[in-house]
């Protein structure tokens, strides 16, 4: 760990320094040891603040779209490859330039869920992580400007993995089964929008829920507006979330919104073959039409 | 405070027939905010107009609905009417009762049912009306013609005969197309080349036509009236101005057996340097990069360079990228022919003697490689018998062309005539599966063939051809008469299919217009807008849009060029006013909006701050090419963009006023 925390200070200071960037977004120890949070800093000398290791678990891209943020102009950030898609779908988005961030991708070995963390966890074991660990593409971010290698092994896997599994088991529910799982579930939304404010993707600075000529969500909380919300939510990130996880760790009543970000993601690729966050200069799976789509549906 | 009337259509007993328009009246009537309701036999009739246009100036009318026919019929009709009133032509809202409703119900309690709620989903929208005003568009008075076959010079012809100036290009070293290769045409046996070569010229010296020959269209940008082309003239290692077409060059080439001739569909050789045909427009040649031993070989050669008196030879001259600005494009890109090769059964390729019907025609041809003498490939002799054969291609699913070609039957009965014509006791055969002869003289030509030249027409399909002792031999069948027939013939001509132009499905790309799935353009209404792509300001003409023959590409070529001086007779074009809008407070700038633009329409603006600090980038709706199609207001996930005339809170309205 100690390796990759210096690299990670002297890669920082070095950009400071040398004027390439005016902020450096990254991870800092928290106030328990088992618990990381994001860290701002303009200073070069602060940069023993950084530190990296299998606690941070916030994606720090969703600092890129504040506006406080943004008035810095050239961003470092530090990221993990899985939180890196959503630098990538900013810039594919055009709201990012490449030219203005610099990138510190870290190897990740995998993140320990937070609710385990909080009670002592500190191992990345196959029971430890989130399940986006476990069907990881990106120990190493796809696009980087700087590479923090881990020191760390990978963890094992034994037997059969099943990520998300309750996503088979809802797919064979029936339509009214699955229905209600949902009403339930939608009906502990409180409508506080965390989910929207965690979430990378979410950059709208007026978003579909506060139109109110006309009003395409009901604000109240009750079962049609929750349902509307919460699904709208998932179609607008549908073919863009890059399943960083955000906005299910965010949600206080414990929505299990990945379930719906999930089962879009597969669905996009099954239908027409798009992965997100992976190319900045693919085009989005929405902003485009092709005569070979998936169109069985039109009749 | 909104005061609507509603004027209920009876279109004689077309509505009233299967609707209670007197109860509809009655209902709407009752609807808050309506002033009165009538109903009324035909309200597109004068006396249905002034009732109209009496009741907006009576009652001072903020908003019309009209329960009609559909607004496709006389929308129109009814916002004329309307502005004489001085209300905004954009407060006329038309409910369809007639095809949504009378046309397709029989039972006219619910369909009454059906009028009213109908009805009431336009009040409540018209009641969130806003004025609309057309968007006035600057026209540039000059047209760019693609392509610089027949369609295309007729159009350029009759568009710089309107007095408007015209760039042809033309992607070959000359105009002329595949019309130009033709022999005699049919019906009426005109030589082709006759015809053809006086309107060539008449282009080359028309002081209102600029021709961009061995040239391509780049890139096109802009919108109906104000586009800007790029051209691509590629490098004809010539200096034009000072060529004078003297041959000199073209006849010390050394390249002359090695490089097959385009014009004369591969029966002939040509030169590395090289003019088409005798009769090129323009007659400068053009150095074929690809063979010439001067670029092959480092510079040694230069023979012609040396021959030519004036010394306009440039090795070295760069292709040049020339931009202009046109209010309108005529895409006229012409054809191609399927590949005879796959045609495997029918030996194109392993026989020298089964060629295609261009290749005949080229074979006819004065001008051709056999200076008007029939004569086979393979060995030169006269052929005594050739069995022709139609619909190599077309109207087989199977070969990806069910469609007809057209041409193929009218040009086979002409080839067999010419036949007869020029090889006396000859005998020709032709396997067809229908004649189809339907244009003014045609069938009667088509007979002339049978009776007079004696040409046997054999109903049905070749299964098989094979060589045989120097004779080709053609197996098929008489669907007639049910027998098989073999057929030793010393040639066989293959009528295949024809193709929208490779590379077509590009070209529309590039012009934003749209194509079928063979990629043949689709005009903008089969019927009513045969000239008119989907893209308005660009115009169709000839095969382009799918088989048609001479005198139907010609027809076309001036429709388009009608179309085009009509366009620029006013000052300004007027585009409808029902496009899209953005928000651009609210608008984010993730451009989905202009990756589903279909049209192009929408750009990217900056928004500044007074130091001229770029705030943000958010889309801007081009007025001049947006359709109003709605499909940005469907990708916007912030709802920043609306389309006017039909804003989410006019459909909101609709739909609310069928909650109970």
């Amino acid at each position: 760990m100690e390796k990759m925390n210096d690299k990670l200070q002297n890669t920082a200071k070095e950009l400071l320094e040398n004027k390439e960037v005016n902020l450096i977004i990254g991870f800092t120890k928290g106030s328990n040891p088992l618990r990381m949070r994001s860290v701002f800093i303009t200073d070069p000398n602060d940069v023993s603040k950084l530190s990296f290791n299998a606690h941070c678990v916030q994606d720090l891209a969703v600092f890129l779209k504040k506006p406080e943020v943004k008035k810095f102009g050239k961003i470092g950030l530090v990221v993990k490859g899985c939180d890196e898609k959503a630098v990538n779908t900013l810039i594919q988005e055009y709201q990012l330039s490449r030219d203005n961030i610099k990138i510190i991708g870290v190897e990740c070995r995998g993140a320990v869920k937070q609710n385990l963390a909080d009670k002592g966890e500190d191992s990345v074991k196959q029971s430890t992580v989130y399940d986006k660990c476990l069907v990881c593409e990106v120990h190493t971010p796809l696009l980087y400007d700087y590479l923090v290698e881990s020191d760390e092994p990978a963890f094992e896997i034994n037997g059969d993995i099943k990520p998300y599994a309750k996503i088979e088991e809802l797919d064979a529910m029936s339509v009214e089964d699955r229905n209600m799982f949902w009403q339930k579930e939608f009906e502990k939304c409180i409508k506080c929008y965390a989910c929207r404010q965690a979430c990378p993707l979410c950059y709208c600075t007026r978003c579909i829920v506060e139109k109110n000529t006309p009003q395409w969500i009901e604000t109240n909380i009750e079962e049609t507006g929750n349902a509307q919300w919460n699904m709208i939510r998932a179609y607008h990130l549908s073919g863009r979330c890059i399943g960083c996880g955000e906005c299910e760790r965010a949600c206080p009543v414990n929505i299990p919104l990945m379930l719906v970000n999930e089962k879009m993601a597969r669905d996009v690729f099954e239908k027409f073959g798009y992965k997100s966050g992976v190319d900045i200069n693919a085009k989005p799976v929405f902003g485009t039409f092709d005569a070979n789509d998936f169109n069985e549906f039109i009749k | 405070m909104a005061r609507i009337g509603v004027f209920v259509c009876w279109c004689g007993s077309n509505i009233a027939g299967t609707v209670d328009v007197k109860r509809v009246a009655e209902e709407a009537a009752k609807i808050p905010g309506v002033v009165e309701a009538v109903d009324y036999k035909y309200m597109c009739s004068d006396p249905g107009q002034n009732t109209l246009r009496k009741m907006i100036k009576d009652k001072n009318l903020t908003g019309v609905v009209l329960a009609a026919c559909s607004p496709h019929m006389h929308e129109n009709t009814f916002r004329k009417a309307a502005v004489k009133e001085g209300l905004n032509p954009y407060f006329i809202e038309i409910a369809n009762i007639r095809e949504q409703v009378s046309w397709v119900h029989e039972d006219k309690e619910k369909a009454t049912e059906k009028a009213i709620d109908l009805l009431k989903m336009m009040v409540e929208k018209v009641k969130k009306n806003k004025a609309i005003e057309d968007v006035r568009v600057p026209l540039t008075k000059k047209a760019l013609v693609i392509g610089g076959g027949i369609s295309g010079i007729q159009a350029a012809l009759d568009i710089a005969n309107g007095g408007v100036e015209v760039i042809l290009v033309e992607k070959e070293p000359s105009i002329g197309g595949k019309m130009i290769q033709l022999d005699e045409t049919f019906p009426t046996l005109d030589c082709s080349s006759c015809i053809m070569t006086p309107k060539m010229v008449e282009v080359y010296q028309h002081p209102n036509i600029k021709l961009y020959t061995y040239s391509e269209l780049e890139e096109v940008s802009g919108y109906i009236g104000n586009f800007n082309v790029k051209i691509k003239k590629k490098a004809r290692s010539i200096v034009e101005k000072d060529c004078t077409g003297c041959g000199d060059c073209w006849n010390i080439c050394p390249m002359h057996k090695n490089v097959k001739s385009e014009f004369n569909v591969n029966l002939s050789e040509r030169t590395a340097i090289y003019v088409p045909f005798p009769q090129a427009v323009p007659l400068i040649p053009v150095i074929d990069r690809s063979v010439c031993l001067h670029y092959k070989k480092g510079g040694k050669c230069q023979k012609c360079y040396d021959a030519c008196g004036p010394k306009c030879i440039n090795f070295d001259l760069q292709d040049e990228i020339i931009e202009e600005k046109v209010g309108a494009i005529v895409a006229a890109t012409g054809y191609d022919l399927m590949e005879n090769s796959l045609y495997g059964e029918y030996g194109y390729g392993q026989f020298k003697d089964v060629i295609s019907g261009l290749q005949f025609e080229r074979l006819l041809s004065a001008s051709g490689p056999t200076e008007g003498v029939v004569k086979r490939p393979s060995d030169g002799k006269t052929p005594e018998t050739i069995v022709f054969i139609q619909c190599v291609g077309s109207r087989d699913p199977e070969k990806g062309v069910p469609y007809c070609s057209k041409v193929c039957c009218m040009y086979t009965a002409k080839h067999a005539k010419l036949f007869a014509h020029k090889v006396h006791g000859s005998q020709s055969y032709v396997f067809y599966i229908d004649i189809r002869a339907t244009s003014k003289g045609y069938e009667e030509f088509v007979r002339g063939t049978m009776e007079n030249e004696g040409a046997i027409y054999l109903r049905g399909r070749v299964s098989k051809i094979y060589e045989d002792n120097g004779k080709l031999i053609v197996k098929g069948a008489d669907t007639l008469s049910g027998n098989q027939v073999e057929i030793a013939a010393d040639m066989v001509v293959l009528a295949t299919g024809v193709i929208p132009k490779k590379g077509s499905d590009k070209m529309a790309q590039m012009l934003g217009i749209s194509y079928d799935k063979y990629g043949f353009y689709t005009e903008s209404h089969p019927k009513l807008r045969p000239a008119e792509s989907s893209t308005a300001g660009i115009y169709l003409a000839g095969m382009a849009q799918g088989p048609r023959d001479i005198p139907e590409s010609v027809v076309s070529g001036s429709a388009a060029a009608s179309k085009i001086l009509g366009l620029f007779s006013k000052s300004e074009y007027e585009v409808e006013g029902t496009i899209a809008s953005v928000n651009k407070t609210t608008c984010v700038g993730c451009f989905y909006c202009r990756r589903v633009c279909a049209y192009s329409a929408i750009s990217k603006e900056e928004i500044k701050d007074r130091n001229g600090n770029v705030l943000k980038v958010v889309a801007n709706v081009n007025s001049g090419l947006c359709a109003g199609c709605g499909a940005c207001v469907n990708a916007c996930f912030s709802k920043s963009i609306d389309l006017k005339g039909y804003l989410d809170e006019q459909i909101f309205a609709e739909i609310k006023s069928l909650a109970v």
